[in-house]
């Protein structure tokens, strides 16, 4: 698969893929989640120096996404353990950067943001 | 130590005190009467903390408890509950005169010493009862009527009975009671320093005296010696980024190397109470290398000058940003005639009463990580736990709001949470952080101090053609959230009006001083304050009238704000024509007054649009059905005073056709509730009460579905009772970074405003002697909600045209900052229209920020209508105001 090319803003990136463009914020994290998709996942796993999502990232990921559109939030730690069994530090492991770097912003769940 | 009796509440007691033990210490920390706050440093200057002693109204701050043996006290918890209040309390909560509630119990207290004394008060009786009390919700006014309506009651001339409102015709357009009135009118409400915490250490923090340092070395040995000290934190026990980030993490939660500004944080220590905390941080020795400093955005601009981020970036200009439209050279070529001007605002202080009180504690201890919970009085509480996670470097994090005291947009970024969280997770003990209002002051953001050299070019009939507006902002020491509020100032750049030509650049600049971010507007007050003074000077210089100048170029639907975005609705030629005969009628009372003399009467006015709803904004709500057949609503919808608690049971009440007393809340916890967005931008009503709504439509779309009309049947069918309401806004591009052409924002408020003054021109003094307000928020869900915050806002905006600077190091307490009194307040006239906004919950915008927007421009084309002089530096103190007189 060819990487596509991502271009920096001020406030933040663009990632130029072939279904269109995709907005992240200055820390790398989608603007909007439902332009997210398993490939895109995929690459921004890529980007944090995973190169093999297994069963179990793939649980969290889903877990986190499940969460965020049922309860218009990121699930707390207690909750994404309820979620999916796992334990916290387990799952911290599993990804590079650990829940927010890691996990969410893989699972494509945006920051939350001040807004003015 | 000295022995004295004391009757409380009508509770005889005895207590052995110190000589210099404060009744309010007394009252807080050994009866937990928490009613009465602190808020001035014990220096008497707010009267949060009034009770009435021997029957006069006493600042408790500074009555030695050892000076009233025998003496009768009554508190707020003497009057009434929620359950049975006291007459006193009822005109408080049927006037509107309680929003944040922390100066409420001192004003209920000084207005029932009044009362005992004078039960039918004048309004300057009133004025002088509560000359030193301190609101900055209310600008006065409400307070002032609850003193008359107290007053009723006593007299028997009115029922508290008689004034509840009508609910039983609709919740729309009702000033229903608030559901928090009750609870800060008793004294009930628990802010943050209220709230018992058992087993609790309390911190002090040591802080930079330099603008401009590094520090060498910290020694902490002798602070560890002294009494009562758990321990000492540095920067190296922070496990996290140890950066605080709103736009870009640029803030330090302690200092490990480079000191940019005074009072940055170095060191923490941990002791049994404040005053030992603060005894011991004495005692840390900080080694400090001065480095040169630069105070001055033009100065930080220049080459070679000190560089205050000079280990992540090269340059103090943290934004450049230009906004092009049209051909702005041709338009001035083309023009009959430019007036061009450089305006100056200043650093204000958003001056909420409540200090920057913080707990943190660990709950639910037996997890991985055991949860840490912040309490403060944040109103961005996901935002921050969010910030805290990755500053702290920990995860299960949550924060909580408890009632408010102010805000004002202070409390959009983290201020004392992230020490106070940095101290429970490193003392592991549970951390009270409660500052004094000076520290609060160090360790808080303010409003940007705007440098706008303009121009404005126009037909000779008043047709605007083209602005120039070329504006350098200070940003301090941080960022947060200064280059929003730029934006901000670029997307509300051309006011009411369409300009078709336009050039405008915003630069923003790091400088070894206190840093903005967001306040009350946040950006366009003071790009406002310029366009309309520069319309002003227009009408002046073309002879036209400054009413039909502004009419005859509203923008209209079809034409583009200054970014390009055509608006679908536009609504200020109905705001211009209801003020018109008030105008009119002024202005021949203004020159019946006399234009001669010493004291020059003058009239000036002043209009505004203002943007609701910001590109990509977003808004979550959850709706629960109850047992009862209510329902519980979450979302993170802080209620720092302006009313969003009525505002949201008004809503899900009407939309689910239930008694507002069936409709409980769930609001102030980042754990419990979904992702709203914060209290800022005057947005709750526009974006969360859509998101309530959408959640609503939900729930009862599932009920009929499903054939339910109860909980219960809800449920025996299979259906979930809790449904999700997410108001996105449509996805918008943000400013080009070339042309500043990009979307807007979602909707707009409008109004226009009309200032008399009267300018002594042997003192420079100038008095505002009324205000007339016009605004159309769309439909007003709460009018009395939506009064309190036009007064509010408008006495904010007086005290930003005439009084308040913050300087950094000088400012150090409400006397030092001029806060505004009832002594300044003038007679507020407010006139709303309600025109329905085609993409608001019932058709409502919102109401919070824009009242100022308009204020500031009118008081100055006031004074210049009293005395033939534009004042474009803020504030136009009486020196500013001589020195103009005397050109």
């Amino acid at each position: 698969m060819q990487t596509p090319k991502r271009t920096a803003q001020t406030s933040g990136s663009t990632l130029h893929t072939p279904n269109g463009d995709v907005i992240f914020d200055s820390e790398g994290f989608l603007l909007r989640p439902e332009e997210w998709s398993e490939t895109l996942a995929r690459l921004l796993a890529a980007e944090a120096g995973l190169e093999t999502l297994t069963n179990r990232h793939w649980e969290v990921l889903h877990a986190l996404r499940t969460f965020y559109f049922s309860r218009g939030k990121a699930p707390t730690g207690a909750e994404l353990k309820a979620a999916t069994g796992l334990g916290l530090l387990e799952i911290k492991a599993l990804f590079p950067g650990g829940l927010k770097f890691g996990a969410r912003r893989i699972a494509g769940i945006p920051n939350p943001r001040g807004c003015l | 130590m000295k022995r004295v009796h004391l009757t409380i509440n009508g509770l005889k007691k005895e207590f052995v005190v110190a000589r210099d033990r404060r009744l309010l210490e007394l009252l807080r920390e050994d009866l937990r009467l928490t009613g009465a706050k602190q808020s001035c440093d014990r220096k008497g200057q707010c009267g949060a903390c009034t009770v009435i002693v021997d029957g006069k109204a006493t600042r408790s701050c500074l009555a030695r408890v050892a000076t009233l043996d025998g003496a009768e006290i009554i508190t707020v918890e003497g009057l009434g509950t929620p359950e049975n209040p006291h007459f006193v309390q009822e005109a408080f909560v049927l006037a509107g005169a309680i929003q944040c509630g922390f100066c409420t119990p001192g004003m209920i207290m000084t207005a029932k010493a009044l009362l005992d004394r004078n039960p039918t008060p004048g309004e300057a009786d009133i004025r002088e009862a509560f000359k030193r009390q301190l609101c900055r919700c209310t600008g006065y006014r409400k307070i002032v009527e609850a003193v008359h309506l107290a007053g009723a009651f006593l007299r028997a001339e009115r029922r508290p009975e008689d004034l509840k409102p009508d609910l039983s015709r609709g919740l729309i357009g009702v000033s229903m009671i608030r559901p928090s009135a009750y609870a800060k009118a008793c004294g009930s409400a628990q802010f943050t320093a209220d709230i018992p915490l058992q087993e609790a250490v309390e911190i002090a923090v040591v802080r930079s005296p330099h603008n401009s340092a590094l520090i060498e070395g910290i020694d902490f040995a002798a602070a560890l010696k002294m009494p009562g000290v758990l321990g000492v934190m540095t920067a190296r026990d922070i496990a996290g980024t140890n950066r605080v980030r709103a736009v870009v993490p640029d803030q330090p939660v302690l200092c490990r190397r480079r000191i940019r500004v005074m009072g940055d944080p170095v060191a923490v220590v941990a002791a049994q109470s404040t005053a030992l905390a603060l005894a011991a941080a004495e005692k840390v020795r900080v080694q400090y290398k001065p480095l040169p400093e630069v105070k001055d955005p033009f100065a930080a601009m220049q080459p070679g000058a000190p560089i205050v981020h000079d280990d992540r970036v090269d340059t103090n200009v943290f934004l450049d940003q230009p906004l092009k439209r049209g051909d702005v050279d041709r338009a001035f070529a083309e023009a009959d005639v430019v007036v061009e001007a450089d305006f100056e605002t200043q650093i204000v202080h958003q001056a909420p009463l409540e200090p920057e009180h913080c707990i943190a504690f660990f709950e639910d201890e037996d997890q991985d990580e055991p949860k840490l919970v912040v309490t403060g009085r944040s109103i961005n509480i996901h935002p921050h736990a969010d910030q805290l996670q990755e500053a702290l470097g920990y995860d299960n994090l949550v924060v909580r709001e408890a009632f408010s005291g102010g805000q004002f947009g202070i409390k959009l970024t983290i201020t004392s949470e992230a020490l106070t969280a940095a101290a429970a997770l490193h003392f592991k003990r549970p951390v009270r952080y409660l500052p004094s209002l000076k520290e609060s002051m160090q360790m808080t953001p303010k409003r940007h101090p705007f440098h706008m050299k303009t121009a404005l070019a126009a037909r000779r009939d008043g047709t605007l053609l083209g602005l120039k507006w070329d504006a350098v902002v200070e940003n301090g020491a941080y960022t947060f959230y200064g280059s929003t509020v730029c934006n901000r100032a670029l997307w509300m750049l051309t006011g009411a009006y369409h300009i078709p030509n336009l050039a405008a650049r915003v630069r923003l600049v790091y400088t070894n001083n206190i840093w903005g971010s967001a306040a009350r507007g946040a950006g366009p007050p003071q790009a406002n304050f310029a366009l309309e003074s520069l319309i002003g000077m227009l009408a002046e210089k073309l002879g036209l009238d400054p009413l039909e100048i502004r009419r005859k170029n509203s923008l209209k639907v079809g034409q583009p704000l200054s970014t390009g975005k055509i608006v679908d609705e536009w609504f200020n030629d109905g705001c211009l024509d209801a003020l018109a005969p008030f105008y009119r009628k002024a202005l021949q009372e203004a020159a019946t007054a006399g234009r001669g003399g010493r004291i020059r009467r003058g009239v000036g006015i002043g209009a505004a649009a203002f943007g609701i709803g910001s590109i990509n904004d977003i808004s979550n709500a959850e709706v629960e059905l109850m047992p009862d057949g209510g329902v519980t609503v979450y979302g993170s919808m802080a209620d720092p005073g302006e009313g969003t608690d009525t505002m949201v049971v008004q809503l899900a009440a009407t939309f689910m056709g239930v008694a507002p007393d069936k409709v409980r809340l769930c609001l102030r916890d980042s754990e419990l509730t979904p992702f709203s967005g914060s209290a800022a931008g005057s947005r709750q009503t526009f974006m969360s009460g859509g998101a309530v709504e959408l959640a609503c439509q939900k729930l009862k779309a599932a009920m009929a579905a499903a054939g339910a009309r109860t909980a219960a049947e809800l449920a025996a069918a299979g259906k979930p009772l809790r449904y999700l309401g997410t108001k996105q806004l449509p996805k918008s591009a943000p400013l080009d970074p070339t042309t500043g052409q990009g979307g807007n924002f979602d909707t707009w408020v409008h109004g226009v405003q009309m200032a008399e003054v009267a300018v002594d021109t042997q003192s420079g003094e100038v008095t505002v002697l009324r205000m007339t307000a016009v605004e159309d928020p769309g439909t007003i869900v709460n009018p009395q909600a939506v009064e309190g915050q036009i007064e509010g806002g408008v006495d904010m905006g007086i005290g930003m045209a005439l009084r308040e600077i913050y300087e950094h190091g000088k400012t150090t307490d409400w006397k030092t900052f001029k806060f505004p009194t009832i002594r300044t307040m003038p007679e507020i006239r407010i006139k709303t229209l309600e025109t329905p906004r085609k993409r608001g919950p019932l058709g409502a915008a919102g109401v919070g920020e824009f009242q100022m927007v308009a204020t500031l421009p009118a008081v100055t084309a006031a004074i210049h209508n009293a005395c033939g002089r534009w004042i474009t530096a803020l504030p136009a103190t009486p020196e500013r105001v001589l020195a103009a007189l005397k050109e």
